[in-house]
């Protein structure tokens, strides 16, 4: 072991044999330059200004976003009543929420609501963006008209289509029976299983397919016309010229616009709620609402925000596919 | 006197200091005195004022609302209080109460409903003492609501008023076809209604939802009661599915065939919402349906043409008899509040007779009584249909019956359990005893971890 042999020194009497760790201070500040060294040399020589500028935004981070989701991750472990301390039950509300027919049920119908809501919001949003960009008269004119139900507050457009839908007082069925003569009487929309499934879907892709559709004309009209010029030339059909020009040329767009979708879709409570409440007998009920319903019906939240995370597999295979993606284009 | 005078004097006594001497610091101190106390005079009515945070309940009956909430102002100008007034509605109430108290930022003072106390009880404050105070001054409490307003034998709400719901009848068509008001379900009011109706005209005989909402779970509870069945047995343990198989059985089979069966009602009916009926009711498309006050009161209000042509009469029943569950608003104090007697001063003033008896009178029917003090005012006699409103609060039963009152019960409603199962039935194609079962298993799940609660 190194010792300090006793020199004279600048340092006031007591304080010439300071060590640390049985090293003379001299001998500790090496490792310390050694470090410092390294890290200019792997993270930058400005480094700490690197630090200073990226901590606020880690801060902001770790606590709207880190502490809130291992937060929520924690309560939905426990059983947690409102206005009661939270009680430690381990995986026991994910293990019940599997057997619970009624949350089966809800999986289920959130993958049919999800999937059939995107898949027509995509026909009928390419749809959209194929008449704009074709040679229609007022066309600015359409493309405003057609983005009211994506501007329109999901509330007011939802309670709307509640009144719309309604048997008896209802605008729909009154069109229906009474000015087109197509029924002979009304069809309760919100009241059965399958009617109301697609009535709910049918709000969403009324709300959704805007999106859709614009995102799509933008990105049609960033295709050169010499494509469709050449493809003319040679020969190739209107089907033909969709298939191999357009379709390639919005493929990145098409790709984000559904993942997005997907995302909001999936999570879409407020449609819902407001037209079928999960009814006619659970038949419309979605995970959403019945996060919802067992927080503030059953008032149990750890069960509810286990219910919110059991959404998180999916979802997150959606964000990292469409993170890959984005990621991909970029390099490209 | 001033100690500063006093000591003066005692000076000029001992001819220490002049009379000249003492007038002026005499003056000095006197007028100093008077200029800092007219300084703070102007500084009072600056000053901060004691703030008081309320939750109030937005009924239907607007007027109710207006009279309720020009009295809270009266009492805050009368204290110096500076009152913040929030309102809570039928559909939003549940959350906010949720979100407060999570938060740690409820009110002082909240307006409730029946199972507010049982559901926030882990946040609100005893207030046995005035409850016990409110309730001798006035007679005592019913039954129902001395039963719900108590937890552990300590009081957690200051009951108000009770909010039931009654049989709404076409008077002009049942009179027109010669008919008697029903007294059950089965079969008098599936007669009345296939003889009442026309479907043609899109006039259908009764309305009553089975879909997920708060009409629909509190008739499912009225029906396997009025069946002799229940949700639970008389110890507060699940008897849906077992205890109660065969009565509840025949009364959710009852409920379903009024939909599948007999077509006495309209074909959306398992799509409407708390307020369905009511709309129906007012558009002239149904001959009866269960409502509360608020109903009778939208069309009082509005001169609307039905009111008069409306008879409100007690709920039909069944073969064990007619079954009403319970209604009993009432005030709670959470624990968090600083200002717990300030919010015991507005209770005690908002249910001073004088008071509360101006808020009945524009109730139309809807702030029932829960006070035995309250059951005679001549307000019942007032109008013929009163009288179901008071007999059915009269007779009303508490969640849980025959057992008690529990939070297993209030959560087996909360979730919609009861709507969710007649649901299975109606639109999922289910027999009645396997919905029952199905539901069974869900009650269980809840007495299994609210006993762990």
């Amino acid at each position: 072991m190194a010792t300090v042999a006793p020199s004279p020194s600048p340092l006031p009497s007591g304080e010439r044999v300071r060590v640390r760790g049985g090293f003379p201070v001299e001998a500790a500040v090496q490792p310390r330059v050694r470090l410092e060294v390294t890290l200019r040399r792997v993270l930058g020589p400005d480094y700490r200004m690197g630090f200073l500028f990226v901590a606020p935004i880690v801060v902001l981070v770790l606590a709207l976003v880190a502490y809130p989701f291992c937060y929520a991750v924690y309560l939905s472990m426990t059983r947690k009543y409102v206005g009661m301390a939270p009680v430690w039950v381990g995986f026991e509300n994910y293990v019940r929420l599997t057997y619970d027919g009624f949350f089966q049920r809800a999986a289920i119908n959130s993958f049919i609501f999800t999937f059939a809501s995107v898949g027509i919001k995509l026909v009928l949003g390419m749809g959209m963006a194929l008449v704009l960009t074709s040679k229609i008269r007022f066309r600015s004119f359409w493309t405003g008209v057609l983005l009211i139900p994506w501007v329109a507050p999901t509330v007011v457009s939802a309670l709307n289509f509640l009144w719309i839908f309604d048997y008896s007082l209802g605008v729909l069925n009154y069109l229906l029976v009474n000015v087109f003569g197509v029924l002979n009487r009304g069809v309760g929309w919100l009241s059965e299983p399958n009617t109301a499934m697609s009535s709910v879907i049918g709000v969403n892709v009324w709300r959704g397919f805007p999106f859709f559709g614009i995102s799509f004309l933008a990105g049609m009209k960033a295709i050169p016309g010499e494509l469709y010029e050449a493809a003319a030339v040679d020969g190739a059909t209107v089907a033909q010229r969709f298939r191999y020009v357009t379709i390639p040329g919005i493929r990145n767009i098409m790709m984000i616009v559904i993942l997005l979708s997907t995302i909001w879709t999936f999570n879409d409570f407020a449609i819902i709620y407001i037209l079928t409440k999960g009814g006619p007998g659970g038949a419309t009920m979605v995970l959403p609402v019945l996060t919802y319903e067992i927080a503030f019906g059953a008032q149990r939240l750890g069960e509810a925000i286990a219910v919110a995370l059991y959404m998180l597999p999916p979802l997150a295979f959606v964000i990292i596919v469409l993170s890959n993606y984005m990621r991909k284009g970029r390099i490209r | 006197m001033d100690t500063r005078l006093k000591h003066l004097a005692e000076q000029l006594d001992a001819g220490l200091i002049a009379r000249r001497e003492f007038l002026r610091k005499a003056a000095v101190i006197t007028g100093g005195t008077a200029a800092g106390l007219h300084a703070l005079r102007g500084m009072a009515p600056a000053q901060a004022k004691t703030k008081l945070r309320v939750w109030l309940f937005k009924s239907f009956v607007t007027a109710g609302n207006d009279v309720l909430a020009k009295q809270v102002e009266t009492w805050a100008k009368d204290k110096n209080v500076d009152v913040e007034m929030d309102w809570a509605t039928f559909g939003d109430r549940e959350q906010k109460f949720v979100a407060a108290i999570e938060a740690g930022n409820p009110p002082d003072l909240a307006e409730m409903n029946i199972w507010g106390p049982l559901r926030y009880k882990a946040a609100l404050r005893d207030v046995s003492k005035m409850a016990g105070e409110v309730a001798k001054s006035k007679g005592g409490l019913l039954p129902f609501a001395e039963r719900a307003m108590k937890s552990d034998g300590k009081f957690l709400g200051v009951a108000r008023y009770s909010m039931t719901t009654v049989f709404f009848i076409r008077k002009d068509i049942m009179e027109a076809k010669g008919l008697k008001v029903p007294k059950v379900y089965d079969p008098d009011v599936v007669e009345f209604a296939k003889k009442a109706q026309d479907p043609a005209k899109d006039l259908y005989g009764f309305g009553q939802t089975l879909n997920r909402s708060d009409d629909g779970d509190g008739f499912m509870d009225n029906i396997l009661w009025d069946y002799g069945g229940g949700v639970w047995d008389k110890d507060g343990k699940p008897a849906l599915g077992t205890a109660f198989l065969k009565q509840n059985t025949a009364a959710l089979q009852f409920a379903v065939d009024t939909i599948k069966k007999h077509g006495i009602q309209p074909p959306g009916v398992m799509g409407w919402t708390d307020v369905s009926n009511n709309e129906s009711y007012m558009a002239g498309k149904l001959v009866t349906t269960n409502n509360g006050a608020s109903l009778y009161f939208a069309m009082v209000s509005k001169k609307h043409e039905l009111a008069p042509k409306t008879l409100c009469v007690l709920t039909p029943g069944g073969p064990a008899g007619s079954f009403v569950g319970s209604s009993c608003y009432n005030w709670a104090v959470f624990q968090k509040s600083q200002r717990a007697e300030l919010a015991e001063d507005l209770i005690l003033y908002l249910e001073d007779e004088k008071r509360f008896n101006e808020y009945l009178q524009v109730s139309v029917g809807q702030a029932g009584p829960v006070y035995k003090g309250r059951v005679d005012n001549p307000y019942w006699k007032s109008d013929p249909n009163f009288d179901a409103m008071l007999q059915n609060i009269l007779r009303c039963v508490n969640l849980g019956h025959p057992g008690p009152m529990t939070t297993a019960a209030a959560e087996v409603r909360g979730q919609k359990i009861l709507t969710d199962m007649a649901g299975r039935v109606v639109v999922g194609g289910l027999s009645a005893e396997a919905a029952l079962k199905e539901a069974h298993a869900r009650v269980e799940e809840v007495y299994k971890i609210r006993g762990k609660a």
